[in-house]
């Protein structure tokens, strides 16, 4: 629901469509069509002769087609396509016309005839027959289908069941445990729909204490250890089984500990500085007895966890951050601005009902937040105890952010899903609540987790090089959520998630053998839902990883990252701007008593990340938030045509790579007088590699993937990938035959038509506001006119 | 040591000076001392100063001033710098008295052309600041002091000569033209016709001299309507010129009637569209002044448009609130409604969708005729917008010299007067930053389509900065007429002498060329940024990065391919050289395999 009403009012002004130029009468072959259905799924009603809504100003380039309602998704079937879209990534789980029901926002059915419109809810009634329904959806989407050609009574019911079914009242009936059930049924343990259930990818998911034991030991967090006092969820309801504390403290004492902080959640370790700093989360202590002793109690053990027993420092985020109320309310404004209010009219008002938002402050103040956090971890040596009332909300996001500038292994592709499954998933993020997938409480709603993927852009944009994945994975990351079939977002803490499919797998007889639970796939695992290719879309061009080569005085060289020595190197607390002696870091020193101020800036897409926090710099995630628009959207223009051009280079460097390789590995005397001295021979591995490993890319899967749980069984590794190439977009390429084969050159290829700044998103259909059809668009354009001041009149030149 | 091992990356610290490039020309100059003075600069006064910094707070050192700049350092470990080329100087004025208190009461204040206003401090005692202030009023406005500009003092020699880059006629060849409609006149050669015109002018086949010169009559300053662009496919043109000289009374002129006609008919055109730069209102009262717009009635094939872009005045007043808002703090409070009531953005906007109009219609092949009131500031603005739009040659670094030269310098865009170029005057109501506000809409441009520029981000800046700088005699005078009087294409140096003599750093590796393609960027705020990296560039806050990091990398990359490339040019060689299959003989280096592939390789 909004919060801010928009669309109550202005019924009265709403005028019908022409009807002019509709496309001929539907089709014979509309009655072939047939929804395409996922295991578990079924339909639940459906209406024939439906049109979807395609342009604003007419109608013509409207669809004909069925529109069903499943138990997973408002399904659109049509053999007619759509004008001017050459391009669309393929979704494995949904269609090109689809929208998952957990994704539908609001319902609105709407009466021309009548003059009437209702908002439906569950279980409600409706007195007319639609000639119109609206579809506002979570990911800023709005779809509109006509009635005219339908049977009233179908298109009732459909809109009934889509306003039912999206809202549904136990989370048994979202869609994944169906899914998850049958996917069990069908399958004993084979793949399905060409998922693996063992899930095929290689996350950490820090539900066993060997995920924990290997991220303290990545962070040299030595006087920490694992702690399994939660197993069972005995100790709290809202904790993983496993977690992380102090090592002096034992078991029994934070057992005994628990029951005084709120959800009887013990602090949990998050990170540990390369100087021994601690990032710490907790709840607030909610017995007032025990306050001060257990508070000097968990300092003093975090102290100890310090090789210089440092001080301890507190921070109350529910005191200076945003509260998950006010975050939710930042959203609706933005989302009135972005897509509901009608484009000119709201151009001469945008930055100011941009700022009135305040979306853009909220990212600021977390991104602040951070830095201040930062700057005690890497400059005064402190550990940090993030304080919030349930340590379920601002500490996600602040935890997270502050681990991103710090730790360069958080920006790459794994070590970002590993630190969402950590401090979002594991800690215990109310996801369930925070989508309000049930429409139990309203107030439990706020977009936390795309605040804190807007903070990661905000960080993406200012450093590009930094991040192994790109802004379509964050925006793609973020309609996940509203794909309810991953164990990453369906519930509010990980005894929820074990509860329910016990429950659910009892209840539908799954037998679920040794593990005890109902497998659903985490978001991480991407073959669900995209093609190996499509999924090449996530990979960042210009991603400097651990090691990345370079041309230095005509020679290509090799940085590399080498574990723990260089990482507090590149952290010597020395901005590089005062390394290279010209600047004086007097105009660091603080104008105002702020702590940012005094920070070291550095530019340094392996060490500390610190963005720029001015307001002029931080700027609106236009991919996510305008890509819908059709107004905004830039025809082959836009960074992505940079991408283009970048990856057709990257790939280009990798074809270039293998050849080389070829050589190296064809030509056995010459790979034994290239190998330097010092470097151990290549392994006879299917790809040897003397060659460094590519221009920041992973090339060699082991080097990026130091998390690997060794049980989980999974494709082999990238070697497919590699074949097929990491970048999306290719350098041509006549295939090399052998030696002396033409040589690819990706300098004048020109980007390809389908390319905008929407890519790979389409506007076209995805957002039809109500009202601007019948007004002619030129009326609204015109009308939109400039204010005029008294000295353009007195001072004109002539 | 990952970290000191990219060099890429370094953010190199833009301290306080003037700009990125002084540095880097400064190869060019002879050291001397602490800065390094250009050929033909002479040191006037070195005193010691304090420098009261916005960001940093009172600073001792020694300030340098020539016939050219203004250099200061600071003393201690710590240095700032400041190096302001005299010409970016728009006032200078005395700070406090000899009886005033407070520390640092007693200096200077000077405002800068480009964004940014500096304050020194003096001893009181001695009247110590009277011979700098004179000195530094003297250099810092020369013509009213009966001085030359630095232009004509400088020495500097390039590789390339500038002045070549623009050749009218062959850029008018370039285009197509002469054709059958359109022909060549020199009836301008001594800037009879119209002295603020070019000597060549493009004009409709059938009009004859005396035709022109009657058009004359009837255009404000006889700025009469001639051709700017032809598009090759359709024969649709860009049609420049003043506004009519209609007046309270509603005069008509069948000439020029007649002359626009011709334009119409020249490709067949069924309604010749009339782009007024102005706002409806402002066309009206230039009534009032004898000027006007071009009625209904008098031309009867042709539509009228009104692109409501304001002027000069309005321009100035909203760039002084957005400095307001930038320097030298960023307002931070309420960034976004500060920066919307400056109205800077939405001016930008106005003028991109002015020039997409123009360019949509002569891509569709209607002939447009521009003006606004004299033709030389928006006009300027749209023709050469739409062009750039319209024509991919413009998009190039040699051809964006050529639209500079032919659209603004060539047409009289008065930048003597809209600088104030060595002009004490800074109050001067003829002052305004319509070419600033024409290069922000090109970045704009370049924003939305990053690979359609060959020039980037720095070559804009170094514009700018040498269009206040007065170092190249490029931006200087009202016109062309002027320019031959005081013979400043022999006496000066072009900026584009010193751009085309190392182009290296002005080049956007993403650039595509993509012949045929007309660019219409999206002219909406929700896609127009304040161009942060010009306008807050002296806030020592925000670390300038010298080349964006993602044009940095893509160089890498680049490099990393090349030598890729060779590598496998050398090993396809050495390999096929016994055997038969060899395609790539033109292997420059013949140097053995194993040679080459150790260097591609670092030890780890």
């Amino acid at each position: 629901m909004f919060s801010v009403k928009p669309l109550k009012p202005t019924f009265k002004s709403y005028l019908p469509p022409v009807q002019t130029d509709l496309k001929k009468s539907p089709q014979l072959t509309i009655r072939k069509l047939e929804a395409k259905l996922l295991p578990g799924e079924i339909v639940v009603n459906e209406a024939n002769f439906v049109r979807k809504c395609i342009g604003t100003e007419s109608s013509q380039d409207d669809l004909w087609g069925k529109l069903i309602c499943t138990n997973f998704k408002v399904s659109f079937i049509t053999h007619n396509s759509l004008p001017q879209q050459n391009f669309k990534y393929v979704h494995r789980l949904l269609g090109e016309h689809d929208v998952p029901l957990a994704c539908v926002e609001q319902v609105v059915t709407v009466n021309d005839a009548k003059g009437k419109q209702k908002v439906l809810g569950s279980n409600k009634k409706l007195k007319f027959n639609p000639t119109e329904l609206i579809l506002y959806c979570k990911d800023f989407r709005i779809l509109r289908f006509r009635f005219d050609q339908a049977g009233p009574e179908s298109a009732k019911k459909v809109c009934l069941a889509i306003a039912h079914y999206s809202q549904p009242a136990d989370p048994q009936l979202l869609f994944g445990f169906e899914y998850a059930g049958s996917r069990y049924y069908n399958s004993s343990g084979e793949r399905v729909n060409g998922v693996d259930p063992g899930g095929g990818h290689q996350t950490p998911m820090f539900d066993r204490p060997s995920d924990w034991d290997r991220e303290i030991k990545r962070t040299g967090a030595s006087e920490w250890r694992v702690c399994s006092i939660n197993e069972g969820y005995l100790v709290s309801p809202s904790l993983p089984e496993c977690f992380v504390v102090p090592a002096s403290l034992a078991d029994q004492d934070l057992k005994q500990y628990a029951c005084s902080f709120t959800g009887q959640r013990i602090p949990l370790w998050c990170w540990s500085h390369p100087n021994g700093s601690a990032l710490v989360r907790m709840s607030s202590i909610s017995d007032p007895q025990q306050q001060r002793k257990l508070d000097q109690r968990i300092s003093s053990a975090i102290t100890k966890s310090h090789p210089q027993r440092s001080d301890v420092l507190k921070s109350d985020l529910d005191k200076q951050l945003p509260n998950i109320q006010e975050v939710q309310a930042a959203l609706a404004k933005l989302r009135q601005v972005c897509v509901i209010e009608p484009f000119e009219e709201s151009e001469e008002k945008w930055l100011s009902s941009l700022e009135s938002s305040r979306w853009m402050d909220y990212v600021r103040a977390f991104l602040r937040h951070a830095v201040e956090i930062v700057y005690m971890l890497e400059g005064k040596h402190t550990s940090v105890i993030l304080l919030e009332e349930e340590d379920r909300d601002l500490s996600c996001v602040v935890s997270c952010l502050v681990q991103l500038m710090l730790d360069p292994h958080c920006r790459s592709l794994l070590g970002f899903q590993g630190l969402v499954q950590r401090e979002w998933v594991m800690a215990g993020h109310r996801f369930l609540d925070r989508c309000n997938h049930l429409r139990k409480n309203d107030k439990e709603e706020s977009p936390l987790f795309l605040l804190f993927l807007d903070c990661v852009w905000q960080l993406l944009n200012q450093y590009p090089s930094a991040f192994e994945f790109t802004e379509t994975y964050l925006t793609v990351l973020s309609d996940s959520v509203w794909i309810p079939v991953f164990s990453t977002f369906l519930f509010n803490c990980p005894k929820q998630r074990a509860e329910h499919s016990r429950d659910f797998a009892r209840s539908k007889s799954i037998p679920l053998g040794q593990e005890q639970v109902l497998r659903f796939p985490p978001v991480w695992d991407w073959s669900q839902q995209f093609s190996p290719k499509d999924q090449t879309l996530f990979n960042n061009p210009l991603y400097v990883g651990k090691s990345a080569t370079y041309v230095q005085n005509g020679a290509v060289k090799t940085f590399k990252r080498t574990k723990q020595k260089s990482y507090s190197s590149t952290l010597r607390g020395l901005p590089l701007a005062l390394r290279n002696g010209q600047l004086s870091d007097l105009d660091t020193l603080p104008r105002r008593n702020s702590l940012v101020l005094r920070l070291p800036t550095a530019a340094e897409p392996q060490g500390l990340l610190l963005p720029q926090l001015l307001p002029s710099h931080l700027t609106l995630w236009r991919l996510y938030f305008l890509r819908w628009v059709p107004e905004a959207r830039i025809p082959r223009g836009g960074p992505v045509t940079a991408f283009h051009k970048l990856s057709l280079l990257v790939d280009e460097i990798h074809t270039l790579q293998s050849h080389l390789r070829h050589y190296s590995t064809s030509n056995s005397s010459f790979t034994l007088t290239s190998t330097p001295s010092g470097l151990p021979p290549p392994a006879p591995s299917p790809a040897p590699s003397p060659l460094p490993p590519g221009p920041g890319l992973a090339l060699s899967p082991p080097s990026n993937t130091p998390h690997r749980p060794q049980s989980l069984s999974r494709s082999p590794p990238d070697h497919h990938q590699q074949r097929q190439g990491r970048m999306y977009f290719r350098a041509p390429l006549s295939t090399p035959a052998g030696p002396g084969a033409s040589i690819p050159t990706s300098s004048s290829c020109p980007a390809p038509d389908y390319l905008s700044s929407s890519f790979p998103f389409s506007p076209v259909g995805n957002l039809c506001r109500r009202g601007l059809l019948g007004t002619p668009l030129s009326k609204l354009l015109s009308g939109a006119r400039i204010w005029l001041s008294t000295e353009t009149l007195a001072n004109e030149t002539l | 040591m990952a970290s000191a091992s990219i060099p890429a990356y370094n953010s190199i610290p833009l301290e306080n000076s003037s700009s990125q490039n002084a540095s880097n020309e400064s190869l060019k100059m002879e050291p001397l001392a602490d800065v390094a003075l250009l050929p033909g600069e002479e040191r006037v006064i070195d005193k010691d100063i304090i420098y009261i910094c916005p960001f940093n707070g009172a600073l001792k050192g020694k300030v340098f001033i020539t016939n050219f700049r203004l250099y200061f350092k600071s003393d201690g470990d710590h240095v700032v710098v400041l190096d302001v080329p005299l010409g970016a100087i728009s006032r200078v004025e005395k700070m406090g008295g000899a009886s005033s208190r407070g520390e640092n009461s007693y200096g200077l204040d000077i405002t800068c052309k480009d964004m940014r206003n500096l304050r020194f401090a003096l001893k009181q005692e001695g009247h110590s600041r009277r011979d700098i202030f004179e000195i530094l009023f003297r250099y810092a406005f020369p013509l009213s002091h009966g001085l030359p500009l630095f232009a004509y003092l400088s020495q500097e020699k390039f590789d390339e000569n500038g002045w070549h880059v623009y050749k009218p006629m062959e850029e008018y060849r370039r285009q197509g033209l002469p054709t059958d409609k359109w022909r060549i006149s020199f009836i301008n050669e001594d800037y009879k016709l119209c002295d603020t015109y070019p000597t060549i002018l493009v004009v409709p086949f059938k009009a004859t001299e005396d035709d022109l010169q009657k058009v004359a009559t009837f255009r404000s300053r006889c700025r009469i309507p001639v051709l700017s662009w032809i598009n090759k496919e359709n024969q649709a043109v860009i049609v420049r010129c003043s506004q009519p000289l209609v007046g309270m009374s509603g005069k008509r002129n069948k000439d020029d009637e007649r002359y626009l006609e011709m334009i119409r008919e020249a490709n067949g055109t069924t309604k010749l569209t009339i782009f007024d730069a102005r706002p409806n209102v402002n066309a009206v009262a230039n009534k009032a002044t004898g000027g006007g717009y071009e009625g209904d009635d008098a031309y009867q094939n042709a539509e009228l448009v009104f692109l409501d872009i304001h002027n000069i005045h309005v321009m100035r007043e909203s760039l002084k609130k957005l400095k307001d808002i930038v320097y030298p703090n960023v307002e931070e409070a309420h960034w976004l409604s500060s920066l919307e009531s400056t109205h800077w953005l939405e001016h930008i906007k106005l003028v991109l969708s002015g020039a997409i109009q123009v360019a949509d219609k002569v891509s569709s092949g209607n002939s447009v005729v521009v003006h606004c009131s004299d033709g030389w500031d928006r006009t300027a603005q749209l023709t050469s917008l739409a062009m750039l739009m319209l024509d991919s040659h413009y998009r190039t670094l040699r051809g964006f010299q050529v639209l500079l030269e032919k659209e603004w310098i060539g047409f009289g865009h008065k930048f003597a007067s809209r600088i104030g170029h060595g002009d004490k005057n800074h109050a001067d109501q003829d002052r305004s930053p319509i070419f600033l506000q024409f290069i922000d809409c090109v970045w704009q441009m370049t924003k939305q389509f990053p690979t359609a520029f060959e020039f980037n981000e720095r070559l804009l800046m170094v514009i700018l900065d040498h269009l206040y700088s007065c170092r190249f005699g490029t931006f200087l005078y009202n016109c062309e007429n002027v320019r031959d009087n005081n013979l400043l294409r022999t006496k000066t140096v072009s900026l584009w002498s010193l751009v085309n003599s190392d182009t290296s750093s002005f080049i956007n590796p993403f650039y595509t060329e993509e012949s045929s393609r007309v660019l219409y960027p999206v002219a909406s705020m929700r896609h127009l940024e304040l161009w942060v990296t010009y306008y807050i560039r002296w806030n020592p806050r925000i670390r300038q990065q010298q080349q964006s990091p993602v044009e940095q990398r893509y160089r890498e990359l680049l490099a990393l391919r090349d030598q890729y490339l060779k590598k496998l040019q050398e090993l396809q060689l050495s390999d096929s050289s016994p055997s038969t299959h060899l395609s790539n003989s033109s292997t420059p280096s013949a140097a053995s395999p194993t040679q080459h592939i150790t260097r591609l390789q670092t030890p780890f």
